[in-house]
């Protein structure tokens, strides 16, 4: 594919040759030497009781949960182990987290990061959360490392919103990414304040949305709690992975295979034509923990 | 300004009418203000003459223009803060990327009105003001989910969510919860603010030419290539030129065998234009179609292009080359048509 656009017909012919790979996206998905990076490790964990029916997370059960997450993700024994591979006690922090009205990030997931890093002997006053105001924020300004954690969603222009578009709010004019319905997002990840510095993302999967209606792009029927948490250090393996739980979902939703409006090629771009991580399912070395209950993938 | 102004003027005295029976109480010098907003929103006054309001007196008037089409109060829901204005530089500040697809139907400016009550889901109100009527039916049907409900022009209704469009308006009510009062409220709310519209507005010309047996209430009708690749993805490279001065109406319907047809008629300003992209169509993405312009492709489907004058027509995966050419053929009918009746 290359720099080359996609078309209908790239699909259909990929459909045909692979019927029951599903819909649109994960037909095209690139192959090994396209990218920089042969292979990827993600940890999809999930547990029946971290969000309750009003879905408000439960804190201690979501912190249980990324500790095994985490420790999985860089084969330690200890939680703490792995969080202090990527984080130095010298270290600035962001935690980028995300504040859409419908479906933020939340306290307890914010405050479940925060205790770690301050664990790994990261200063209070040099810990930061925030979302839409990282250009005038002095720590995320002067950070040495951002962890990057955001509820997954269908999205009106990128088809989704995840770790990958998370960033967006580090540039001044978001809207230099909408071309091609936001297909390169993965240039963000070139910004100086963002460039190596991402040691973990996060995607929430623990109420996610799977479509969404009107401006707001947000209905109370089309948030489901799959009750999960996607984390690894690839940006385009993990929403590579929730993009495709949102399909699976919609396919089980309604009953047929519904493509997301549009297409989030900017997980594939990101791969292709940017470098940036693994967005091939059959490359990402998947490790489910948990409740598997209607896991969908 | 010349025809502007007086479509303005005629907009302004059904406006000022309609003011009237709403509230006698209101004051001569609101309806000053109000047929000064008019001029500055419906007459594009130039540069030199928009100096002598402040961008804050504009932005005012504006908001007094756009908010006198909004009940003070609905059911026991008011506006507790400030409505809020926004323009197609500033809409990303309100809804994020999705400002993009009002900005392809050319908004000129959205209202935001907030309406809460005590122990209630607020309830959002957002007040498009668009360039042409036909853009407000355009962004009506970018979403067609939803029960059809009697407001405005056309109304859909599904799950909290309240949408319609009436002359150049596009309004959409929304509350995240649902529950019988609330949608009793939303209802009441978007019969108010319709019958605040005085005028009706004109639905594209476009959708003279499709077919009869096409359900004008599944019909998209949009100018640019994303939005095309959002209801039914063709390509990421814009082969067929679209951009904000074509109008295309897609409709996409599924059929027994299995096929999901979609009819696509695209409008351009000049014949040169439609003739350009269909070549670029056939030679990029149906390179193997015959001199009809049609091909039989990998799933089995058919797909085919013609170009008429300056109207390019695409049928996407049909079961047989004859339903194609039947669907083009009674639009190209149509198309020749009415251009004898305009030269008539």
């Amino acid at each position: 594919m290359g720099q080359a656009g996609l078309t209908r017909r790239d699909f259909l012919r990929l459909t045909m040759m692979s019927p029951l790979a599903g819909a649109w996206l994960p037909t095209l998905w690139p192959k090994e030497g396209q990218t920089n990076l042969s292979e990827s490790k993600i940890v999809l964990i999930r547990h029946p009781e971290v969000v309750d029916d009003k879905k408000k997370v439960n804190s201690q059960v979501f912190q249980a949960m990324l500790d095994e997450a985490v420790a999985a993700l860089f084969g330690t024994k200890e939680p703490l182990d792995a969080w202090k591979l990527i984080i130095k006690p010298t270290d600035i922090v962001g935690i980028k987290t995300n504040v859409w009205s419908y479906l933020p990030t939340g306290p307890e997931v914010e405050q479940a990061i925060k205790r770690r890093l301050l664990d790994c002997g990261v200063p209070e006053e040099r810990i930061g959360i925030d979302d839409r105001g990282v250009l005038r924020n002095p720590i995320f300004k002067q950070a040495t490392a951002l962890i990057n954690v955001r509820p997954a969603r269908t999205h009106y222009w990128s088809g989704m919103g995840g770790c990958l578009k998370n960033l967006v709010t580090f540039v001044p004019d978001p809207s230099v990414y909408h071309p091609d319905t936001c297909a390169d997002l993965a240039l963000l990840w070139n910004n100086p304040l963002i460039k190596g510095k991402v040691r973990l993302n996060i995607l929430l999967m623990l109420t996610p949305l799977f479509h969404g209606v009107g401006p707001h792009h947000y209905s109370e029927q089309y948030v489901w709690p799959y009750r999960g948490i996607i984390v690894g250090q690839d940006p385009v393996a993990v929403d590579s992975t929730g993009v495709r739980l949102l399909q699976a979902k919609r396919r089980e939703y309604f009953g047929e295979d519904r493509p997301l409006q549009p297409p989030a090629h900017h997980i594939i771009y990101a791969e292709t034509r940017h470098h940036l991580g693994v967005a091939d399912p059959a490359r990402i070395k998947l490790i489910k923990l948990g409740w598997q209950e209607g896991g969908l993938i | 300004m010349g025809k502007k102004v007086a479509g303005c003027f005629r907009v302004m005295g059904a406006k000022i009418s309609a003011a009237k029976k709403m509230s006698q109480k209101r004051a001569l010098i609101s309806i000053c203000l109000l047929y000064l907003s008019y001029i500055i929103i419906f007459s594009g006054f130039s540069g030199a003459q928009m100096v002598a309001f402040s961008e804050q007196e504009q932005k005012e008037k504006i908001i007094e223009v756009l908010a006198s089409f909004l009940p003070a109060a609905i059911e026991g829901w008011r506006p507790r803060a400030p409505d809020e204005l926004y323009t197609p530089e500033t809409i990303f500040n309100y809804i994020d990327g999705a400002g993009e697809v009002y900005r392809s139907y050319g908004f000129r400016w959205l209202l935001v009105r907030r309406y809460e009550k005590e122990g209630q889901a607020s309830i959002i109100v957002d007040f498009f003001m668009m360039g042409r009527s036909e853009d407000a039916f355009g962004v009506f049907t970018h979403d067609l989910e939803g029960e059809r409900v009697a407001i405005g022009q056309d109304g859909l209704y599904k799950g909290g969510w309240l949408a319609f469009w009436k002359d150049r308006y596009y309004v959409s009510i929304y509350a995240d919860q649902e529950t019988p009062e609330i949608k009793k409220a939303i209802f009441i709310l978007g019969q108010a603010i319709a019958r605040s519209i005085p005028q009706e507005g004109k639905r594209p010309a476009l959708l003279d030419w499709l077919p009869a047996s096409v359900d004008r209430n599944r019909v998209h009708y949009f100018h640019t290539l994303p939005i095309l690749n959002y209801h039914f993805f063709v390509m990421t490279d814009n082969w067929l030129e679209l951009n904000e001065t074509t109008e295309v109406a897609l409709y996409r319907w599924a059929k027994t065998d299995g096929a999901k047809t979609c009819l696509l008629i695209i409008s351009y300003p000049e014949a040169p234009t439609a003739q350009r992209a269909i070549r670029q169509f056939l030679r990029n993405y149906l390179p193997e179609a015959d001199e009809a312009g049609l091909a039989r492709l990998e799933d089995g489907f058919w797909t085919g292009a013609k170009v008429e004058g300056r109207v390019v027509i695409i049928v996407f995966e049909a079961s047989s080359p004859e339903e194609i050419e039947s669907l083009i053929g009674q639009v190209i009918e149509k198309v020749r048509r009415e251009s004898v009746s305009k030269m008539g």
